[in-house]
């Protein structure tokens, strides 16, 4: 198999690691130190807040489940796309609204990085993910989505 | 058929996800050695009170400083309304967060926690900023009336450095990560916002 195939594959691959053990963190923690982190960057109403610290750890999880399982892979990509977007969005407008949160909280307790940092980590990712979504055919190269695609054709 | 075979993997897998994190969970908390740290010294409010509030807090945290200044607020304006006991919760990130944990709890065995804590947290923007902070401390402790002798056995006193590693691992088996850490009878709240919200209600629950 050619080097450039065995590059998407391992990028997808670390991607979705990155968004399991990510959301893993947030997950086995108690919500309410993910709520806190969403609360610093003060953007929600109180219930979207609620919502978004109870939901978007899970989100997060499965994203990098099915994408290291390269399951619904279009759907996935479009969806960690939108992710990476979101992430960029938020931590850009405390940036510009010069708030005063010190770490992005990313990845709860294990890593800490500072705002500008996280913005060009996220803005990698998401040109990342970019050439996953684009490049879909080598992507899908040892994915589920190959063979449920191969079983199809025989 | 494809389609129902995809479907049905999706749901299985999303399935076994939420086990093995419901696991993991559950794990955690089976196995974790549980350290309640005794703290009598360092409560305040009514013992009938209500709301009991258990705060674990980093004396160098700013938004510990804010909660402080909430919650003193908030019990002067419904006395006997909250009984409030504090944790040592030094996060990491603050390189005087272990140090002003040791002056705080040489203070309570003095018996002179709550003037220290409220001085301290007065002016935490200005000792925060320093690199020694021992001047700075020396004079709050001075201006509460704590003994210089004392207090200088105290802070090499093993078990001051003990006391606040239980409170801190009786924190992190609890799921604490950041400051200031609430448990509002029993609930965890993280952060002034939450702690706001929570309070109000319970306290419109109780005047119903």
């Amino acid at each position: 198999m050619p080097l450039k195939s065995n590059l998407f594959i391992l990028l997808r691959l670390l991607v979705g690691t990155l968004l399991i053990v990510s959301g893993l963190e947030k997950l086995v923690s108690p919500y309410q130190n993910f709520l806190y982190v969403i609360q610093n960057y003060a953007l929600l109403p109180p219930l979207l807040e609620e919502l978004g610290a109870r939901a978007w750890p899970w989100a997060e999880f499965f994203l990098g489940v099915f994408l290291v399982l390269g399951f619904w892979l279009r759907w996935v990509l479009r969806g960690v796309m939108a992710t990476f977007a979101v992430f960029i969005f938020v931590v850009a407008q405390a940036l510009v609204r010069h708030l005063p949160v010190n770490e992005c909280g990313c990845f709860g307790d294990l890593i800490s990085f500072p705002l500008p940092v996280v913005i060009t980590f996220d803005t990698a990712l998401l040109a990342v993910t970019g050439v996953l979504y684009y490049r879909l055919r080598e992507t899908i190269r040892f994915s589920l989505d190959q063979y449920f695609n191969d079983n199809a054709r025989t | 058929m494809r389609k129902s075979s995809k479907l049905n993997l999706t749901l299985g897998i999303i399935v076994f996800g939420v086990l093995v994190i419901a696991g993991v969970k559950y794990l955690g908390k089976v196995l974790m050695p549980s350290h309640v740290a005794s703290a009598a010294m360092r409560v305040k409010g009514s013992p009938d009170a209500p709301i009991r509030v258990t705060e674990f807090i980093d004396l160098e945290c700013p938004a510990c400083a804010q909660g402080a200044k909430y919650l003193a607020q908030f019990m002067a304006d419904h006395p006997g309304s909250v009984r409030l006991e504090l944790k040592y919760f030094p996060l990491k990130m603050h390189r005087h967060g272990l140090e002003v944990a040791r002056y705080a709890e040489c203070a309570a065995r003095q018996g002179k926690f709550w003037p220290f804590h409220d001085l301290l947290l007065e002016r935490q923007a200005n000792w925060s900023r320093l690199m020694d902070t021992a001047p700075a401390f020396a004079l709050i402790s001075g201006e509460v009336g704590l003994d210089p002798q004392r207090l200088k056995a105290c802070l090499k006193d093993a078990s001051v450095d003990a006391f606040i590693t239980q409170n801190r691992l009786e924190g992190e088996n609890r799921g604490v990560k950041s400051t200031p850490t609430y448990y509002v009878n029993g609930k965890m709240v993280v952060g002034i916002n939450s702690l706001q919200s929570e309070l109000t209600q319970l306290l419109n629950a109780s005047q119903k």
